[in-house]
């Protein structure tokens, strides 16, 4: 129906569409709110806000809801300043499931920011932490990813470890691998999935 | 032919189960991730055992099978498979329905057994 002049104009917002300001005060407060909707909005808001994300870091400690944590988290992602990658790598320790997998896909898809904390991340005394390092790595499109991996496949005593890295340079592996892939199946000689794997990738870069 | 849905994000590991299945008779499916898995499980019905990874994106495994036990169809059982060895992560596998969690590296000589027995072909390990 068309409108007539003089008649008020309806308002543009569609229904449900947030009227709160969003400057970086409200979002800050509002990421506390008890409804789950606006805290939802108001971390996916702060993405655009690299000054908040140290208090996003601090609510990812309280968070109980599992899709407000994942907005968190790509809300760091989106920020991707030292203080939300180092908040983003803290959550690979942490014993919440679905908030370490949310991190490592965050982590990802930042080769430049995550490098510099790889090498700290791979020597990390708890081999689950190490384990999810190489799971960053997984598309961390970064030139170091092969040498990273193959520092690992040489020196990490741990076989899940090894296993997670020698799964990827299945994939990523280029002829340079060969020698230490061959190295690796020496080194877990009664361990079928290491011969698996490491045959596999021998075979996929071409050195079968 | 009993049919297992192995659910694992690493192609390797997947393809490292399907091998021991298959040569032990086993019909295999897989599925890249939990959403992945729920999804096969629309498309081809209830498996006899579901082989479960922990850490996948997406849905991991918890999620699977907290999904696959509130679904209303014949429950089969489910092994979890993990990196990760302490008794609390043993715990929240079974809270999550998992019939047995067994720590990576897998071998077929522990595997085989344990999948045969929770499919009612022997006692497990």
């Amino acid at each position: 129906m068309a409108l007539k002049k003089g008649q008020p104009t309806p308002p543009c917002h569609s229904p449900g569409e947030r009227q709160e300001p969003r400057n970086l005060e409200t979002l800050l407060q509002t990421l506390l709110d008890e409804d789950v909707m606006k805290r939802r909005w108001a971390a996916r808001d702060l993405a655009e806000h690299p000054a908040a994300a140290e208090a996003l870091v601090t609510r990812l400690r309280h968070e109980k809801d599992a899709t407000v944590l994942q907005v968190i988290v790509t809300s760091l992602g989106c920020i991707a300043n030292e203080v939300a990658i180092c908040g983003l790598i803290d959550c690979l320790y942490s014993e919440h499931t679905l908030l370490r997998n949310a991190a490592i896909e965050v982590l990802k898809e930042l080769p430049e920011p995550v490098a510099p904390h790889m090498g700290k991340l791979l020597h990390d005394p708890d081999p689950d932490v190490r384990i999810f390092a190489v799971n960053v790595l997984e598309s961390l499109r970064h030139p170091q990813v092969e040498a990273w991996l193959l520092e690992v496949i040489l020196k990490d005593e741990h076989i899940n470890v090894c296993a997670t890295a020698v799964d990827l340079l299945g994939e990523v592996g280029s002829p340079q691998s060969r020698d230490a892939l061959r190295a690796l199946k020496q080194r877990f000689p009664e361990e079928p999935y290491i011969q698996f794997a490491a045959d596999l990738a021998l075979k996929r870069i071409g050195a079968g | 032919m009993k049919r297992i849905l192995v659910i694992d994000d690493a192609a390797t590991v997947r393809l490292y189960h399907r091998e021991i299945l298959e040569q032990a008779g086993f019909a295999v499916i897989e599925a890249i991730n939990g959403l992945e898995a729920l999804e096969k499980l629309e498309m081809e019905g209830p498996f006899d055992l579901y082989l479960v990874d922990i850490n996948m994106p997406k849905l991991d495994g918890y999620g699977f099978l907290k999904a696959l036990r509130e679904k209303d169809i014949p429950q089969a059982p489910a092994i979890m498979i993990s990196t990760e060895s302490s008794p609390r992560d043993r715990e929240a596998a079974l809270v999550a329905g998992a019939n047995l969690y067994v720590v990576k590296p897998i071998r077929p000589e522990q595997l085989l057994p344990q999948v045969r027995g929770l499919l009612g072909e022997g006692h497990p390990s």
